[in-house]
């Protein structure tokens, strides 16, 4: 037994070592590099700092709705679907909660967009699941139906609303105390700390490091950028959501399940896993936040036009993969999925900032997007990509000296490539 | 053994002293030789692992022979390619050939074909039509493949290889899949080929259709040929000794031991029918009791259990456990209920590649190991996973390895894992020891009799007629969806099963 727990110890330690490493780390060094990169090319231009609390603030506040809708997309594919209707049925949401408004009052209009969207994604998840139909084909469906719904009610104009109760939640302003984001942040380092002196093998685990890692970063903006910790009311939202998602992802029964139904529904529904329930609750969930992210962005200007957030199911996506979640269901992390949308507006926020034409942008944009993909599919220990066999090949041609230790066993990823 | 009288006529093919080596060191051919003639209909028979599969393959041109020679109208050939077998005359069916089932019957019919540039429809249809006609087999040539019955997409398959007017035909195990009608419609159309003329090569565990089909067979056994005779001098007793060999002896031992008291119905199966897979059908299985289904591939087995399990919605009939009816057909009802399912394709069916031993290991009832049962507690997780590896002697350096980086026997270890730690009273095993190494197969169904001993039921398919007799109390024989036989072990032998199986 000793010398498994050996063998256990030394697996267990290139945990953190795993959860650092380019492949699963990949977008949060990428965030780091383009900032970094905005950063210098500001300061040679002698413009204002990129990094001001300002700007900062200014990203996060762009990026949040987009990253909302990030968060529930994650959930979305992680069980093996995929969901393009999200910002046709935020903007019909939206359009409900204006026209309703000022006549019924905020709660009607806010219980009737929440309603709305919660029947797109239910009729999104009958027909994937309980009909059978891809669900490309069917959320392409709801996509172009429901924006025709939008279209029809406004009928080609714009209506504002006069209540503003959405557009002062929108653009509300939250202030973390100084004195809490500190302790704040010392309590979950200390939390970190302990949890890997008590675990059984003490080491250094992927959650733990994530959890000293956010500690270190509060405990920084608390001491030094006391700006940063006045952030507007949907910054605050995505950021607890977030929280709470990762945190019910990863250590609930729900969360487990969730992964077991996209990553084998075969062998899920044979543990006697309810895979429809997962998978439509999962569209449902997607439809309600929508609807609430909708409701959101309607609020912040008081107005929609039939054209709000057309193409935005484009950018949630590709924020989603960026942050590494597997179009084929089974894997994903929301948290990662947010950086991958804060990649994205950085982008184009340094753009303007650094009053580059906006014609490059979606050229950027793409090429950053398949870059991504990419990479995740080519470092990937299953996937097929050349470069992977070329790689293994190259390896295989080289000669090699007599093997040290298992030198010539095959790595997993040459085993991938082969079977 | 004397020539047949009825071949004057130089063989089409002949194998001689064939040997094939895989690079794992399997020795699967040691020295087969075989000779066909035009006009004649030889069987080629045998049990899993013979060899059967390995010699198809080299006679269709997809393996080549590690020694010995290939020859085909009396040249020596080495073909490295199907397309050069078939370009040469010789077509094969495979068990599962692979059909494109996009396109039409037509189109499947006529793949590959490079005749002619233009594909010209009305001929081909004609043509199609034409040997429909000749087989008396009516199918639309313009149906999606994916609409058949599989019965009908192997009978696409067996045109495919008719329509080429090929000298020497191959048909691996063409009849699993298809119907009574179909299978008449192949029969006649082999034998009105082989007055014309053609030469088959014929491989069933049907033993009943060897005989009556062939006019010549080849037993092989561990990749020699045990018999080679015309038909008409073979004595069907000696076929299956033939086949299965001597080696009952120590299975009839071990059972010995197994052999305890039984109690209470746990699991009773009342007229279960599934359409077009299997009839109606009622068995139970008692408190600490081992009954075996003995059953030949595509003879409804795996659809009983599958059904048994809930995972069939279309099946009819009861199901009960214990006292409790199961009124829902769903696996998630039949779990809650006390069913286990260990699925013929584990890969597949049973576990999630990149997910840890310990977290396929808490799958089924994760609930139950979680607080207020919906927060895993890993701590538990993993001390279940760490007794599954102690008490089944999982090989792997922990519980943390990814079960897709463990070897056959082990992952399947998983999967019986994922059972053990929970209320389930009842396991139905689907070929728990495919594609296991021996040490692992010893280890389950050392595995299997402890369930039995702490009174749980347990139900295995297998078409492994010798581990059915090692492991099992009573064995139930299914032919076609039908429970044709039930045995006790001690009254019964591999003999009689497989003559029951196959149909003597």
């Amino acid at each position: 037994m000793t010398s498994g727990t050996a063998t256990a110890r030394q697996r267990g330690g290139s945990g953190w070592r795993r959860a650092l490493a380019p492949r699963s780390a990949g977008v949060v060094y990428a965030l780091f590099a383009l900032v970094l990169v905005l950063t210098i090319t500001s300061s040679v231009q002698s413009r204002p700092s990129y990094l001001s609390s300002v700007n900062v603030s200014n990203i996060l506040d762009q990026a949040s709705l987009t990253g909302i809708l990030a968060i529930f997309m994650t959930v979305v594919l992680i069980t093996g679907n995929f969901d393009l209707s999200v910002a046709s049925t935020a903007a019909l949401a939206g359009t409900v909660a204006l026209k309703l408004i000022d006549q019924h009052g905020a709660v009607l209009a806010l219980v009737a967009a929440l309603l709305t969207g919660v029947l797109v994604g239910l009729i999104n998840g009958v027909l994937v699941q309980k009909v059978g139909v891809n669900s490309f084909i069917v959320t392409l469906g709801t996509l172009t139906a429901v924006r025709g719904v939008v279209e029809a009610i406004l009928n080609g104009q714009s209506i504002t609303a006069t209540d503003a109760v959405f557009e002062r939640f929108e653009t509300a302003h939250w202030t973390m105390p100084q004195g809490l984001a500190i302790g704040g942040g010392t309590v979950l380092i200390a939390a970190g700390v302990a949890f890997t002196v008590r675990a059984r093998l003490r080491q250094l685990t992927a959650g733990n490091v994530m959890l000293m890692g956010a500690g270190a970063v509060l405990l920084a903006i608390g001491a030094f950028r006391p700006l940063l910790l006045d952030e507007t009311a949907p910054v605050w939202l995505m950021l607890g959501i977030t929280v709470v998602t990762s945190l019910v992802l990863r250590y609930t029964v729900v969360g487990r399940n969730l992964y077991a139904v996209g990553g084998n529904p075969e062998a899920a529904r044979l543990s006697g896993i309810n895979i429809d329930r997962y998978k439509m609750g999962a569209f449902v969930l997607n439809g309600f936040v929508a609807a609430a992210v909708g409701v959101l962005y309607a609020g912040k200007f008081d107005s929609v036009d039939p054209t709000v957030l057309t193409g935005s199911e484009l950018t949630v996506i590709a924020a989603a993969v960026l942050g590494g979640t597997s179009p084929f269901g089974g894997s994903g992390y929301v948290a990662k999925s947010v950086i991958g949308t804060l990649i994205l507006f950085t982008l184009s926020n340094g753009f303007n900032v650094l009053n580059i034409g906006s014609n490059y942008q979606d050229v950027v944009q793409g090429a950053v997007l398949v870059a991504a993909a990419s990479l995740y599919t080519a470092t990937s220990t299953r996937g097929r990509g050349f470069i992977t066999s070329a790689l293994a090949r190259r390896r295989k041609a080289k000669p090699q000296p007599p093997p040290v230790t298992g030198a010539g066993q095959p790595s997993p990823a040459e085993l991938g490539t082969r079977s | 053994m004397p020539d047949n009288p009825d071949g004057p006529r130089e063989p089409i093919f002949v194998v001689s002293d064939v040997h094939k080596i895989y690079s794992s060191g399997t020795h699967a051919l040691r020295g087969v030789s075989l000779a066909v003639r035009p006009g004649s209909v030889h069987g080629l028979i045998g049990a899993n692992g013979a060899g059967k599969s390995t010699l198809i393959r080299i006679m269709s041109g997809v393996e080549t022979a590690t020694s010995g020679t290939v020859s085909w109208h009396g040249e020596p050939v080495s073909w490295t390619a199907p397309g050069q077998a078939l370009a040469a005359g010789l077509a094969a069916v495979h068990q599962h050939t692979p059909l494109v089932s996009t396109l039409s019957v037509l189109g499947n019919v006529f793949l590959g074909r490079k005749d002619s540039i233009r594909w010209d429809a009305a001929r081909r249809e004609a043509q199609l039509r034409a040997l429909c006609e000749r087989m008396d087999y009516d199918i639309h040539p313009q149906r999606t493949i994916g609409e058949l019955s599989t019965g009908g997409k192997q009978m696409v398959a067996i045109l495919q290889a008719l329509a080429r007017d090929a000298q020497f035909v191959l048909l691996d195990e063409p009849t699993a899949a298809l119907s009574p009608h179909e299978r008449d419609v192949l029969f006649r159309s082999i034998r009105r080929l082989r007055d014309q003329g053609t030469a088959f090569v014929y491989v069933s565990h049907f033993l009943d259709e060897i005989l009556d089909l062939t006019d010549r067979l080849t037993v092989l056994r561990d990749g020699q040929v045990i018999v080679d005779a015309a038909t008409s001098e073979v004595n069907k007793q000696d076929l299956v000794t033939a086949i299965v060999g001597q080696r009952l002896a120590p299975v009839e031992l071990q059972n010995a031991s197994s052999q305890g008291s039984t109690g209470e119905p746990l699991l009773v199966v009342d007229e279960l029918s599934s359409p077009g897979r299997f009839g109606p059908i009622s068995l139970t299985v008692h408190a600490g009791e081992v009954v075996g289904l003995a059953g030949l591939l595509g003879s409804g087995r795996t659809e009983l259990l599958e059904a048994i399990y809930g995972a069939d919605r279309s099946a009819s009939g009861s199901v009960r456990i214990g006292s409790h009816r199961l009124r829902h057909r769903s696996p998630r009802a039949a779990v809650r209920a006390g069913l286990a399912l260990v699925p013929e394709d584990r890969a597949r069916q049973g576990l999630l590649r990149d997910w840890e031993i310990w977290r396929n290991i808490s799958l089924p009832y994760l609930s139950s190991m979680s607080r207020r049962r919906l927060l895993p507690d890993r701590r538990r997780e993993r001390e279940v996973a760490d007794q599954a590896i102690a008490d089944l002697d999982i090989k792997t350096p922990s519980a943390d390895a990814p079960v897709g980086e463990l070897s056959g026997g082990n992952a399947q270890k998983v999967v019986f894992a994922k059972w053990l730690y929970g209320p389930a009273r009842v396991f139905l095993l689907d070929e728990p020891s495919a594609g296991v190494d021996v040490g692992a197969k010893a280890d389950i169904s050392q595995l299997i009799r402890r369930l039995a001993r702490a009174g749980q039921g347990v139900l295995i398919v297998s078409s492994e007629f010798e581990e059915l007799l090692g492991a099992c109390d009573r064995i139930l024989v299914i032919r076609r969806g039908q429970i044709i036989s039930e045995r006790p072990v001690v009254d019964t032998d591999l003999h009689e099963l497989t003559a029951l199986a196959s149909g003597l």
